[in-house]
């Protein structure tokens, strides 16, 4: 392994200590060892003599102790147990516990001193928080950052004063403490649990997280997406920390089979091998920390403590510190921007060796790269999106570790055999894949002799197989893993039937270690690779469609009925299996003794999903979140469960303030308002809208003839300008705006304007509808209020105030028609030669009973209800709606036959050419420039207006102008 | 009464994540995990497939139907990074476009109002937005608004159609100049509001309230009242309705419809912009309306699967 080893300088033992964590201070004199009943406070420079202790009465172990690292406050440690953290002081050889930190819900999993500020504290916990606690204040956190997920680490940058990091499963964070809503950076880091994280000393960027995973990986966390650099390991790694010198890293890892209890030296520019071996302990390190450097010695101390219960101080001297500096670049920035440099791979399938084969000594430049451009590859694979399409490609690309499973592969003779044994039971078979395979050609299933299982399991057995592989190569999908993991479970399914004593099949499955990988991961299309900034699906949802309908779905029953209420929905698609393996492992058991069981706890997050499809990703990942209380849970995969609900559309119409059946009976009579209004009332009666029989009775009166306007404003005051007149009408329309009634409003609208449209205000006002439409109109809704403004004429000055403003957006509109202040006035005294035209434009607009100011409002009740209309396929009412709206609707959109002057070929609209002013098109018939309805000719051009046309055709062939086309056969259409 | 008029079997093989119904409410649009897309005639209570769109590579988080003006028109977009545009044709739907240019999942789909042509709003998780505007002859304009929202955009949605200022300004027979807006939302918490300046899609308005991710916005249809309305909501289970007043578009204020006690997934509003269904996390649809005194009330509770909208008061639903 290393190329060099040694035994520790120092041994002290602490029988009985039972101490799970320890800290050595900042001045390098002291080291506390926390145990249950003691913490003991060990002097380094004679670690065997005059350790002092301090009880402690509590039932739970200290999780997590760390001295404060600023030399003013090196007396100082703070200690976490279970939800609380102590802050204890030591001085003059006494310690006492100061003030505690309390505000966890749950047991917190790591704590930091920040680098910078002496009195902040930040301290992770499973309950999803991450406090940073101020030491002057203890009673509360002075900031709180909300992670969803519960934290394993917490690590302060030792660069940048408000960045740190936490550790979420397989993910990290970075988290800036001024911006505690949410995490700067996402790192889906790993694919399984990650035990250990550490800020580069020197660089801010950079980190380092060990995991589960059985890898050490290296982070420039502003490239979130890919790695810098990975150490891969045989077994996961507990803890990867830098060495305070040159590039080193110390990891240690987390015991299997073996007993491996040495720390590793490495040199970050040469992963392959350790520099040195620390070996010595006879149990699981626990801890390992750097003692500061002695005034004048070169030398560096690393101090371990073990779980044999053991404190051991190893003496790193100059020379193995050189072994950790790169001799090959000069910094870690250069080695970055390299990394950066280097072109992406193209997308080939590739396995990575194991142990990559390198020329013995030192790794080269070339053989980092190379190193690199292969994890890349197989970074990029597992990115790779769709399914194999060859059988070598789906051989290579089968994942190797499905438990108890031996699989012989033969691409050239298109089958493989397949041997599985599970407790007692054995199973071999051959499986034969047709060429057209997976095109809807599934593969045969074949048992060897060596089987044990009975004839009748056999036969479910290949029927389980046999639909599994159809429903997948008809989709023409490859079926061979899918197939693999059926078999699987449904012998496990026998065997832990036979097996009455094993209640549990979980325990089962746990007790079983997988072995260790021989073969690159390869993980799965849909892993959690970029998954962590992906919104966690939809499962339930509700959509208005259409003009009334409610569209909704939700979990089916069965699949939700197992979640407890109080736990939040997870939020993003990565958050998934992070919270599936919070279930499935002890947390219970975690917090009930934070001690031993917490350090090694295995996760099996994510070794449990390398599915085939996302479907079944999801499936399994749902189904063992939802059915976790069912017993058969890992089999319950077999049994087709229904993950789809039904989709309910719902008619909420009644909900809404409009009626299809009212637009279905409302008319807009223009030639009688009168009966139109009382028709409307009557309709509005059979839907029983009561208020609405009130406002059409309303507007029967309100249009009453003997109310019409005198045309001389001498007269009389318009009834517009009357209480019950405008004002009532805008409150009227003021409440139905509240109550969001469209249809009402664009009715009432069509109607008043059909009103004084009969009354000739239009044909006298020409453009005004138009011009007055303008930004102020939309400004002054909804308070009507505008009615003031518009009959002040008599005396102007009353509204100055308010208005000024509208006024300065009127001036810039060219509007000299709203009279609404004095600037407009003056304006409009300018415009008017004559007073008396002036006046009676103004008497105009206030004879209308619909304020002129807010056309553009009224017209845009119309042209929403006309969408109504148009949804409930009510097309002709929508059209008479639209009749009344003051603007010109949308230019005709599509094929458009384009019209040139026959006189100057210049382009033209309507009937007369701009250019020569001439008819555009005239009537052959009789001789009058056609506009509407009319036919002509595609071969010589000629036509006009369709009636003439139709008639001249009846009898005719040829053209009417007599230029001898025989426009009939010509336009065949 | 409420009445449920249809109940669909949509016989997806995992979790559907959206289902909606085209602009008559005579097809429903449906998609699911198991990578399909399947549309059905549900005209008279009867349920008829009338097709199952294979295409995507994973699982489909959202489906938009097209104005009918254009045509029979699906947009879906899926976890596989793509963007599929799906047309009928003579009776049978045909993928009729397919965008790839996003670099993670995209979730969320929204055609413009028809008024502006056919142009299709993408947020994706790599952070951007995309708009696809088709102009013609089978090929379509993509603009692209990079680093819309850091760490990803979850939800897009489009102002209505709104005419500002004078008609006099504009020259009779030209296309009126409607200001482009959109508001998206995402994983920085953010709601934000995209506005057209000369073909340039600008950020107008950076609204915050939101604790968590913003799961969805749904920016209320007009009835044409001045003021807009966008409704958000949250992983934070809070559910904003933010209103806008002034004519410009500038100042936006926020009010608390509920904190729900779960993630909120979902909001929609109804044809008159009167009723807000919210769905999320809980498994529950509730409807909210406004009363005239301006508070947000809910109305119904529609329960899961049971299909009944029951009237519940305000003091139960702050007990569940």
């Amino acid at each position: 392994m290393a190329a060099r080893w040694s035994s520790e300088n120092v041994v002290v033992e602490f029988r009985d200590s039972q101490a799970t964590a320890m800290s050595v201070d900042c001045l390098g004199q002291h080291a506390v060892l926390s145990g249950r009943r003691f913490l003991y406070i060990v002097n380094l420079d004679v670690p065997t003599e005059g350790h002092r202790k301090i009880s402690r009465q509590s039932k739970w172990d200290i999780g997590a102790v760390q001295w404060n690292p600023h030399d003013s406050y090196a007396h100082y440690f703070a200690a976490s147990s279970n939800q609380r953290v102590d802050l204890y002081k030591w001085k003059d050889g006494n310690g006492e516990v100061g003030t505690s930190l309390q505000g966890h819900t749950r047991v917190i999993s790591d704590l930091d001193w920040a680098v910078f500020e002496p009195d902040l504290l930040v301290t992770s916990s499973v309950d999803t928080y991450i406090y940073i606690w101020d030491i002057k204040d203890t009673r509360k956190p002075t900031v709180s950052l909300s992670a969803v997920a519960g934290a394993s680490q917490v690590k302060w940058n030792k660069k940048n004063t408000n960045c740190l990091a936490t550790s979420h499963d397989g993910d990290v964070r970075i988290w800036d403490k001024r911006k505690p809503s949410t995490a700067v950076e996402y790192l889906a880091a790993h694919l399984s649990k990650i035990h250990g994280l550490d800020w580069h000393p020197d660089n801010e960027y950079i980190l380092a997280t060990s995991s589960q995973d059985n890898s050490v990986r290296f982070w420039d966390y502003r490239q979130p997406r890919k790695y810098l650099n990975i150490l891969p390991c045989q077994v996961p790694v507990w803890k990867a920390r830098y060495t305070p010198f040159s590039n080193g890293l110390v990891t240690v890892m987390v015991p299997q089979l073996r007993r491996e209890n040495s720390l590793l030296l490495w040199n970050t520019f040469d992963l392959n091998t350790p520099v040195h071996t620390f070996v010595g302990h006879d149990d699981v390190v626990l801890e390992f920390q750097w003692r500061k450097q002695k005034e004048g010695s070169k030398d560096y101390q690393l101090v371990t403590w073990s779980r044999d219960q053991t404190l051991r101080m190893w003496r790193v001297d100059s020379q193995l510190q050189r072994l950790c500096a790169n001799d090959i670049l000069d910094g870690v920035d250069e080695l970055i921007d390299g990394i950066a440099l280097l072109p992406e791979p193209d997308k080939t399938l590739h396995i990575q060796d194991s142990e990559p084969q390198h020329s013995s000594g030192h790794a080269d430049e070339e053989a980092l790269k190379e190193d690199f451009q292969n994890d890349l590859l197989v970074g990029r694979k597992s990115d790779k999106l769709g399914l194999p399409q060859t059988l070598q490609q789906e051989f290579s690309l089968i994942n190797v570790q499905i438990r108890n499973v031996n699989v012989e592969m033969d691409a050239v003779n298109r089958s493989c055999t397949v041997s599985v044994h599970c407790g007692n039971q054995r199973v071999k078979m051959r499986v034969m894949f047709p060429v057209q395979y997976p095109n809807n050609a599934a593969p045969s299933f074949q048992f060897a002799p060596t089987t044990t299982i009975s004839s009748t399991m056999k036969a479910k057995l290949l029927k389980i197989l046999n639909d599994t592989s159809l429903q997948k190569v008809k989709r023409n999908q490859s079926c061979l893993e899918p197939c693999l993991r059926q078999l699987v479970s449904y012998l496990e399914s026998v065997v832990n039937q036979e097996d009455s004593t094993s209640s549990n099949p979980y325990a089962l499955t746990n007790t079983v270690t997988p072995p260790l990988p021989t073969f690159a991961r390869v993980s799965n299309a849909y892993g959690s690779y970029q998954d962590s900034n992906i919104p966690f699906p939809r499962t339930s949802g509700a959509r208005f469609c259409g003009a009334g309908y409610l569209v909704y779905f939700t979990r089916p029953m069965t699949m939700h009925r197992a979640v407890s209420p109080t736990e939040p929905t997870p939020r993003s698609l990565s958050a998934l299996s992070a919270y599936h393996s919070g279930l499935i492992t002890p947390m219970k058991i975690r917090t009930e003794t934070p001690g031993n069981l917490r350090l090694y706890s295995g996760s099996p997050t994510r070794s449990e999903k390398e599915q085939v499809s996302i479907s079944s990703f999801y499936y399994k990942e749902r189904k063992s979140r939802r059915w976790k209380s069912k017993r058969e849970g890992t089999d319950a995969s077999n049994r087709p469960i229904k993950a789809a609900g039904k989709v309910i559309l719902q008619d909420i119409s009644c909900l809404l303030p409009v009626h299809k059946s009212l637009g279905e009976q409302y008319i807009l009579n223009i030639s009688n308002i009168q009966e139109t209004c009382q028709k409307n009332a009557s309709s509005a009666l059979a839907v029983g809208r009561r208020d609405l029989i009130q406002v059409w009775s309303l507007a029967t009166v309100a249009t009453d003839l003997c109310l019409g306007p005198k045309s001389d404003p001498d007269l009389e005051t318009p009834w517009a300008q009357h209480p019950f007149g405008r004002q009532l009408l805008e409150s009227l329309l003021a409440h139905y705006c509240q109550l969001h009634d469209v249809q009402t409003l664009a009715m009432l609208c069509s109607v008043f304007e059909a009103q004084s449209r009969l009354q000739g205000c239009v044909s006298s006002l020409g453009p005004f509808p138009q011009r007055s439409s303008n930004v102020l109109s939309h400004s002054r809704y909804p308070s009507f209020t505008s009615s003031g403004s518009c009959s002040s004429m008599s005396d102007p000055g009353l509204n100055a105030g308010g208005w000024n403003i509208a006024s300065k957006e009127t001036e810039h509109a060219f509007t000299p028609w709203c009279e609404s202040s004095p600037d407009d006035l003056r304006y409009g005294n300018l415009t008017y030669a004559d007073h008396r035209e002036r006046e009676r434009d103004q008497h105009d607009k206030n004879k209308r009973l619909l304020d002129p100011a807010n056309t553009q409002q009224f017209d845009d009740f119309k042209k929403c209800y006309g969408e109504i209309l148009y949804r409930w396929g009510l097309r002709e009412k929508r059209a008479e709606v639209l009749k009344f709206v003051s603007c010109p609707p949308d230019p005709h959109k599509g094929i458009e036959f384009g019209v040139y002057c026959s006189h100057c070929r210049s382009e033209v609209r309507g009937t007369q050419c701009a250019i020569c002013k001439g008819f555009t098109f005239q009537c052959a018939i009789c001789h009058v420039a056609v506009r509407g309805s009319s036919n002509f000719c595609l071969t010589c051009g000629h036509g006009g207006h369709t009636s003439h046309m139709m008639e001249w055709f009846r009898t005719q062939e040829v053209c009417p102008t007599g230029c001898g086309c025989h426009c009939l056969l010509e336009s065949t259409f | 009464m409420v009445s449920v008029i249809n109940t669909v079997d949509t016989s997806h093989e995992d979790m559907i994540h959206d289902a909606q119904m085209d602009y008559y409410g005579t097809r429903l649009a449906t998609c699911s995990s198991d990578r399909s897309v399947k549309i059905f005639d549900v005209r008279n209570g009867g349920q008829i497939l009338i097709a199952d769109l294979r295409g995507h590579e994973g699982p489909v988080w959202q489906v938009a139907w097209a104005h009918p003006m254009y045509g029979n028109i699906l947009a879906s977009c899926s976890y596989d990074r793509k963007v599929i545009v799906w047309k009928e044709e003579n009776g049978t739907w045909e993928k009729t476009y397919e965008y790839t240019g996003h670099d993670s999942s995209v979730n969320s789909v929204c055609w413009a109002p028809h008024d502006y042509g056919l142009i299709l709003a993408c947020g994706s998780s790599d952070g951007a937005i995309s708009l696809l505007s088709y102009t013609g002859d089978g090929q379509w304009e993509i603009k692209k608004i990079s680093n819309a929202h850091t760490i990803g955009c979850n939800a897009v949605s489009w102002a209505p159609a709104v005419v500002p200022g004078s008609l006099i300004d504009q020259p009779s027979g030209q296309k009126p100049n409607y200001i482009k807006r959109f508001a998206s939302g995402g994983c920085d918490n953010l709601i934000k509001i995209w506005k057209e300046e000369d073909g340039q899609w600008k950020e107008e308005q950076k609204l915050e309230a939101h604790s968590d991710w913003v799961r969805d916005v749904a920016w209320a249809p007009s009835i044409g009242l001045p003021t807009s309305t966008i409704a958000s909501c949250s992983q934070d289970g809070r559910v904003f309705i933010w209103t806008c007043d002034d004519a410009s578009g500038n100042s936006w204020s926020p009010k608390l419809l509920h904190k729900f006690n779960d993630v909120v997934w979902h909001v929609s509003w109804s044809i008159t912009a009167n009723i807000l269904a919210v769905s999320g996390g809980d498994n529950k649809v509730t409807l909210w309306k406004e009363s005239v005194d301006g508070l947000w009330v809910c109305i119904s509770d529609v329960n899961k699967g049971q299909g009944a909208v029951s009237a519940i008061t305000e003091g139960q639903q702050n007990e569940q």
